[in-house]
Parts: structure tokens; sequence; C-alpha cells
């Protein structure tokens, strides 16, 4: 648009090019309709972007539990970047540089970190003019085609008063799996994730890069329920969502206080480099939904930059929680009596013979008893279903900790049994037999699966299933838990949702 | 309409605009008539009577749109395929922008107690301003966080909406106190840590600005928090400490408004420093990212003429100028017209010129404070005694560099450059590496009769940035060259 006429004179052009460059821009909006001072913003500041997304930097969730194949090990899984979209070109997704991914583990209840396994990353560009990821199919971790890879090392500290006492390097430049960009350039993942597992030199193990989340639940459910059309389906979950993981494997002995000590409290932290060259802490998460659900808006900020022993300060949000009270002001389903200890059992200290440590400090941190053997067929919402074995004695990658946490929220240790839900009871993908369990990351060329609508394995089916009102076929299961809830059920569903919706919102910090 | 910045809105909002496009291309004729009937009655009359035409053809445009209101203009047709979506929580990070204004329109219909996502909608919208240059945004941003206050009373979301808000609309004071406020809820609120320093720089108070800076990066160490950083740093004259951090900060960039933003903030600082090519390698990031980026397509214009690549500036700030006619770019087109001198050029650059004037009377005909960069154009290209009166002010509402410098260069051209040295050099004194602010007060000393500092700041200005504006650069060689004589 050059509104300059050519063979009129200047004046004559003028008006034109006024009243085009003015309607052109939707600028004299600005002046008419706000009347507002300054609302026609000029160069003159710097106006930076309001909303950025940091999800290199952002703990999705942790998981710790008896390696089902090797009893005598503990693993540890954590994982970063929510919402990887497959076939996320051109840079796919990596690890920040810029960051220590850091596992915690106190062992003897203090609060206090006693190890501290330091995960950090490398880029390596193969060729630096290329903005591809791979440049043909990649056959191997070092295939010459896989143009840019990533590799890390690992430290661990042993700590004493938070005070780091000795320094262990484990490993340097193992590679990370990498993106899954799809069957053309990728035909055999399987290998590639095969390559990325690395056996440490003290019979630990370990792997990082990409997984399927093995994070399962509904966000879409939410909608429809508050839509009041149980026929319309959505087609918005975590499914067919990647996420970046960090699993590590370790021998039992090496990270208890003793054998007659063997619960240990877990969390994960990323910390990352600042403008001034030091490091803050910019995201924590032990339990999941603690930070999403427990406490309110105000502390979730603050919760991210702070450390389990100093969570007294974060007390009242458990023993006087929100979230009841707006489910009973909402659905009229009763909160339970305050101040609500079986949660600081939960939440901050550990279930008290089970995996409550002696001397416990209160203090929010992912409580493994390692001495309780895995069982070989775990049941979904674990301890509350009598399988000692899963959450919230640790967290295994098959445990329904939504149905499960939200089960205890609304009182399910005090009396007020309940089988609230999401309707989604596991993960789409089955995870593996051996470490590092996590499934295989979906892979590019699957399409965009966030439209929902691929062949196969729908989104769609399994949704509509699960949400056909009552007398549609649909799976017995997800209905009966639905309908065995004393009416709440369709409530608890839709809580759910919005406590998820907050909680993965908050976690992106995407407003 | 081509140039429409509501590309991405629904279809009744388009309808809305065609419809008025028409009777306002009529209405283009018989102003072509009014201005030159006006064209003889002075200067001062011409600029009102365009600002009346504009502001005509304001109302036409955009009555529609303001009636749709803030949710309505999400469409309904649009969104009902893809669900109710509940604010899918990727989509305001992914860069997605006008996808997530859709989902979150869509989910309010349903949802209109949601308090919290009326303030992300609240904040998206200044973000759509921001980025497309459509200030039309701001009313509707200030509906839906009211309504997100009205829901909940001083949440956090909604301060800090409010606060990016009034920082948009150079309410600096305002735009303090509420991020004063939700910190004192949040202290770790990366928006309203954000918010503080950007006030703080505006209002002047670059040691508080400084200390704020220190404090958000130690807290919330990011993007956001990055590239104010690095503007406290350059403001002050460090330069190196402002690229490093700018990129880090490109590094760990990964949404394409994030990429976009921080290249052109270094693609800014080079320029700045007259390091041209690094300029242009910096903007052809940005515009990689998004290719739509005006702040980059600006920029890489500037950095084009300044390299000699006059045409390639011309044609790059036409499309800008297109698209966000706006005091400085129509400045930097009207000057590239005049520097190019070919035939009709002249004519083309007082367009460009006359333009600003319609802009800044069609600004204050509606009540809005016309700004530094109206108060600079005009002092070069416009009505001397309304450039004063801008800068003046504006300076009474806030002290930094930039209304320093407006307010001397507008002393200057009244003829006032005793009055005006002081403000020159305030304008420089924290160390700051602007061409423009060493050329204003280069040329200010030597009016006010000091050959020796006048000499040295003009040579500081040609040196630092020797392209800092083509008919600026050229003044300032010739003066210089006088005064050495």
């Amino acid at each position: 648009m050059t509104p300059i006429s050519r063979n009129g004179s200047g004046r004559s052009s003028l008006a034109t090019l006024i009243c085009g460059a003015l309607a052109a821009t939707g600028l004299a909006a600005a002046g008419v309709a706000t009347l507002e001072p300054g609302a026609a913003s000029a160069s003159s500041h710097r106006e930076a972007p309001l909303i950025s997304g940091d999800p290199q930097h952002d703990n999705t969730d942790l998981y710790a539990f008896v390696s089902p194949d090797k009893p005598d090990s503990t693993t540890i899984v954590a994982n970063w970047i929510p919402f990887e979209e497959p076939g996320g070109g051109p840079n796919f997704y990596q690890f920040a540089e810029d960051a220590q991914y850091d596992l915690h583990i106190d062992n003897n209840g203090d609060g206090q970190g006693d190890l501290l396994y330091r995960f950090t990353f490398k880029t390596h560009v193969k060729n630096k003019k290329s903005f591809l990821y791979n440049t043909g199919a990649v056959e191997s971790l070092d295939d010459p085609d896989l143009n840019v890879t990533q590799t890390y090392d690992i430290e661990l500290f042993q700590l004493k008063n938070q005070k780091v006492k000795y320094k262990t390097k484990l490993a340097d430049d193992i590679p990370v799996a990498p993106s899954n960009v799809g069957k053309a350039s990728m035909p055999n993942y399987e290998k590639l994730r095969d390559q990325a597992v690395y056996k440490l030199p003290n019979d630990s193990t370990s792997f990082a890069g990409q997984a399927d989340d093995p994070f399962f639940a509904d966000l879409r459910v939410f909608d429809l329920l508050y839509g009041g059309n149980l026929t319309e389906v959505g087609n918005d979950t975590l499914k067919g969502y990647n996420v970046n993981s960090i699993a590590l494997q370790v021998p039992t002995d090496m990270i208890t206080e003793s054998s007659h000590q063997p619960v240990v409290g877990i969390w994960s932290t990323t910390q990352r480099r600042n403008a001034q060259g030091y490091y803050s802490q910019v995201s924590r998460l032990g339990n999941p939904l603690v930070n999403e659900v427990v406490n309110p808006l105000k502390d979730k900020d603050k919760f991210n930059a702070s450390a389990p022993w100093d969570d007294a300060q974060f007390l009242k949000n458990v023993t006087n929680p929100e979230l009841p009270k707006l489910i009973e002001a909402i659905y009229k389903i009763p909160a339970p009596k305050e101040p609500r200890n079986d949660l600081v059992d939960v939440f901050l200290k550990g279930v008290k013979g089970l995996n409550q440590p002696p001397y416990v400090r209160p203090a929010e941190e992912l409580r493994l008893n390692t001495s309780i053997k895995p069982t070989d067929s775990p049941k979904r919402l674990g301890v509350l279903d009598g399988d000692n074995a899963g959450f919230p004695n640790g967290r295994r990658l098959t445990d329904d900790v939504i149905d499960a946490s939200l089960q205890v929220v609304e009182g399910e240790l005090v009396g007020s049994k309940n089988d609230l839900g999401d309707a989604v009871d596991k993960n789409d993908k089955d995870f593996e037999k051996s470490f590092p369990y996590v499934a295989l990351p979906t892979e590019g060329s699957r399409g965009p699966l966030a439209k929902g609508t691929s062949s196969g394995n729908d989104v769609r089916n399994q949704l509509g299933d699960a949400l056909s009102p009552a007398g549609a076929s649909g799976s017995g299961d997800n209905m009966s838990l639905i309908a065995g809830s004393a009416g709440a059920g369709a409530a608890g569903i839709v809580l759910i949702g919005a406590a998820l919706m907050w909680w993965r919102r908050m976690r992106r910090r995407a407003y | 309409m081509s140039g429409s910045t509501t590309d991405s809105a629904p279809e009744n909002e388009h309808d809305g605009s065609s419809e008025t496009a028409e009777p306002s291309a009529q209405g283009a004729e018989e102003k072509v008539t009014a201005v030159r009937r006006v064209s003889e009655a002075g200067r001062r009359w011409r600029a009102a009577q365009l600002a009346g035409c504009a502001a005509l053809l304001a109302v036409a445009l955009t009555g529609g749109s303001i009636a749709i209101g803030a949710l309505r203009d999400g469409g309904t047709a649009t969104v009902a395929s893809s669900s109710s979506s509940a604010v899918s929580p990727g989509l305001m990070a992914s860069g997605d922008l006008d996808a997530g204004i859709r989902a979150l329109q869509a989910h309010l219909r349903g949802q209109p107690k949601d308090f919290g996502s009326w303030a992300t909608l609240g904040l998206a919208y200044v973000e759509q301003a921001r980025t497309k240059g459509d200030p039309s945004r701001y009313p509707q941003a200030q509906q839906a966080l009211k309504k997100s206050l009205e829901l909940k009373a001083d949440n956090e979301q909604g301060l800090a909406g409010l606060a990016a808000l009034a920082a948009a609309r150079h309410d600096f004071k305002d735009a303090l106190a509420y991020a004063d406020r939700v910190l004192k809820q949040n202290p770790y609120s990366e928006r309203a840590l954000s918010s503080r320093i950007d006030a703080l720089v505006e209002l002047g108070r670059y040691d508080e600005a400084s200390k704020a800076a220190d404090l958000a990066d130690e807290r919330r160490p990011g993007i956001p928090v990055f590239t104010r950083y690095a503007y406290v740093h350059e403001l002050r004259g460090d330069v190196r400490t402002a690229r490093t951090v700018l990129e880090q900060a490109l590094s760990t960039a990964t949404t394409p408004g994030d990429i976009a933003y921080v290249a052109t903030a270094l693609g800014q600082l080079a320029w700045n420093q007259g390091d041209y090519d690094t300029a242009l390698t910096d903007y052809a990031r940005a515009l990689a990212a998004d290719d739509a980026y005006l702040p980059a397509l600006e920029g890489r214009a500037r950095a084009q003429a300044a390299n000699g690549d006059r045409a390639a500036a011309i044609k790059g700030m036409e499309a800008v100028v297109a698209r966000y006619p706006l005091p400085g770019p129509l400045v930097g087109l009207g000057e590239l017209y005049e520097d190019r001198g070919a035939d009709g050029d002249e004519a083309k650059a007082k367009d460009q010129y006359a333009l600003v004037d319609a802009w800044t009377a069609l600004a204050r005909a509606n009540g809005v404070n016309a700004d530094l960069d109206t108060a600079l154009a005009a002092a070069d290209h416009g009505d001397k005694a309304s450039a004063l009166r801008a800068a003046r002010a504006e300076w009474a509402r806030r002290h930094t560099v930039h209304t320093a410098d407006a307010l001397a260069w507008a002393l200057h051209v009244n003829g006032r450059d005793k009055e005006a040295l002081p403000y020159a050099r305030q304008a420089t004194a924290t160390g700051y590496r602007n061409a423009s602010f060493l050329y204003h007060r280069g040329i200010i000393e030597l009016a006010a009769g000091d050959r020796k500092e006048g000499r040295s700041h003009l040579g500081s200005a040609l040196k630092l940035n020797p392209g800092f504006s083509p008919l600026g650069a050229r003044e300032a060689r010739k003066a210089l060259k006088e005064a050495s004589k």
C-alpha cells in the first residue's frame, strides 16, 4: 500500500494518504474511541513482551518408585517442558543450557537435601549454517545427519546443612535422546532411545531425552460439563504430547540413610542463570498438585523459589486449603473439617507407619519408603486402594494421582468417602517394563495431534466413550466411577478439570 | 484493506471494516477538496481540518468494532469447531496470540466468571496492541481487566494486567502503583517485577530502576526480566552487559514473539553503536521468527539507510508506515525521501510530515497526550511552538533522558539555546550512547556559543552512529565543518 498518487499534486494526494494510512491501521480507532491519554502509543519506550514462554525451566512432574524389575534400586523420573507438540520443529525441544536441572534427596527427614544430582546440558550444532534439526535419516545418536544434538553431565553433591561436603562428577557428555521428528527422519527411534540409556560407573543408569508425557488426565472434560453437552467431545488433552525427561536409577542403598531408615524424600528443581551470572531457582516440584491445588495463587511463585525446609510458611495452605471450600461453594460437596492434619501427613510428612521418616520436619517432598517391594499388579489409586507401593508412597508412572489427590483433598482419609475422578485412568501409551520406563515419544509424523482427528487411537473415541451420557454404550468402568460418586461425580469431574486447568496454566505461566 | 491490523480478527469485525471502508473512500474524495480549500488558509488550519477528516474517518471505520466490544470480536462462528477450548494452556505462550485470544474469548463465553481468564484476555489485548501497533485494543483490554477485578477484587493477574496496560498507555505512575500492589501480594510475580522496572525507567528514576532490575533478575531470571535488565544497562552506557544479557535471552527464547522481540532489541542496540551489519543480522533473525514484526521492519529500514542502501530502506519504511503511521517511522520515511531528493520527493516528504501533524492533531482532538516522538517530529518538521508545548508537558510528567532531550531540542528550535543547554546535558548525563542526543547537544552548544563542547559532541555523535538520521547526520557534518573553520 503506497498511497502516493503519481500525477496528483503533493497536496491532493495528502488527504488520500492520510485517510489511507489511518484506515489501514486502525490507529484512528485509538484516537477516537478511547479518549484516553496516551492511548495512541508511540515507540519512545521499550515495550517488552508480556507473554513469554519459559517451558524449558518448568518442572512438570516427578516420579519415584522402587524399580519393578530391579527391586534393590530406586528410579527417579523428572520431566520438563510441558505440551511438546510432536513435530514442533524446526528446533524441536531441548534442555536449556543456562539451567541446572536438580534432583534432591532428603534421607533423614529434616527437610534439607542430603544428596543432589545435578544435570547440565550442552547443545552441539554440526552445521551452524543449517537451521535443520536433521539433514537426513538418523540411524544412530552420532549420525552426522543429526544436526542438533545435546549432551549432559551429571554431578553428585553430598550436603550437610545445605553446604556442599563432597562433590563428584558422575559422567561427562552423555548423549541425549533427540526429539522424535518422525518416521522419515528417524525410522527406528527406539534404537536411538536405547543408545541414550547410559550406564554410570556405580551401577546406576541414566537417561535424558524426549518421552511421551506420562501424566494422564482429561483437560477437556472441564468445558464439556460446563457446556452441559456430554456428547460433544473435545480433542485437547495431554495425550499425544511429549515432555523432556530425565530418569535416574540408583542402587537404593546409595540414597537411603540406612537399612533401618529406608524413607527418602525427593524433589526436583530448576535453577536458571540470571543476568548477573548467579543461579536462581525458578521451579520446584515434589508431590503432584501441591503447588497447583494446595497453594493459592499468590504463593505459587514463592513456592517455586523456595526450599522444603522453609515450607512451614505454607503450612496454613495445607491445614486450611482453599480448594475444598471452593468446591463446597460451587458444587455443594461439604468441605472436610479443618485443620486438615490428614493433608499435612500426605503432603508434608508422609503417612505414619508407611512413608513418614522418624523426626520428620514437615516439608513438601515426594516421600518413598524404599523397603516396600514393588508389586506385579499395581493399583492406580495406590495406597487408597491398599497398594502401598504406589502414590502417595512415592509415585509410579501408572498412579492416577489426579483421582487419588482429589479424593484425599475431599476427605477420603477422614471419613468422607468419595469416588471423585476425571474418568481418565491410565496413560494412552503403555510404559516400558524396564528403565527408563517412560513410553517412547509420539513421533512428529503423526500429524497435528492437537486437532485430534488422527486415525487409530483417536482421542475422540476414547473421550466419547468416557463421556457418553448414561444409557449410551460407554466404558463401564468409567461410567460407574462417575455414577458412583453419589451425585457428585459430574461435579468432581468439573472441579478436577478446573484444578487441572489451573494447574497446567500456572505451570506454564501462560497468562 | 491489505494493511488491516486485525487480520486475525474474526469475520464480523472484518465485515464491519469492509462495510465502512467504502463510504470512507468516497469521503476521501470530498476531503481532497477540503484539503485543497484549506491549504490556502495556513498551516494551523490545515492541520485542524486534516484532523477533522481523520476523525470522521475514524468514526466511520471503528464505530463498529468498538461497539462490538471485547468479547464479540472473537466471532461466534469461528469457535464452534474448535470446542469451547479452555484456554489451552500452551496457547498463550506458544506464540500464536490471535489463536490464544480467540480461544480465551470462546472460553469466556461459556465461563464468564473465570476471572483469571479475563485477566489473561486483557493482557493478551495489550500484547496484541504492542505487537501490531493497534492501540484500539487498549479499551478492550481495560474492559477485560476491569471485569476480572470485579469478579475477584485485587486479584494478582488483574492488577498485573492493569500495570501492563498503564505502562502501554504511558501512564507510568499508575503502572508503578499497580506493580507495587501486586508485589505486596506476590513478591515473585514476574510481570509485576518487570512492570516495575519499566515504570521506574520511564519515570527517569534510573537508580531505583537498576535496583529493581537486579532484584527481578535474582527472583525471576527470564526473557521479560533480561530485556529490561539489558535496557537499564544500556541507558547507563553499559552496552557490553546489555548485549551479553540480550544474547543470553535470545539463546533461551523459544516462541516467535520472544525471538522477534529479543533479536530486535539486539538490532537496536547494535544500530545505536553504528554497527549496522550486526544490526541487519539481528533484524534478519527477528524477521525469520516473525516476518511481520513491525519494530524489526522499521529497524531494518533504518540500518539499511545507515548502510547506504537507501532504496531498500525506503521500500521497507513505506511498508511500515502503511501499517503503522506513527511519528517515528513517518519522520524516518520523510527524511529518507528528502535525502534522496528525486523528483517529487520533497512533496512526498512533506506528506509524511503533514501526516505526523494530522496524527498529532487527531491524538490531541481526542484527549490523547502527544507523545515524545511527536514533540521531536514537530520540532524538526512541524509546528515549533506546539513542539515546545508538548515537550514541556512531557517533562512536567517525567524527567527522563528522552524527555530532557526532547525539551532541549524543542527549546533550541524555538531559539532558546541557553535554556536548552542544561536539558541537553541532562539527556546525555547517564552515559546513554545515543547519537541523536549527542547531536542535539552539540548543535545546542554551538548555538549557545560553546564551540569546543559543541564540536566534541557532534564528533562523538558521528563517530558513534554516523547514520543515526539521514538529515541529522548531514546537519551534524555541516555544523562540525563550520565550527572547525
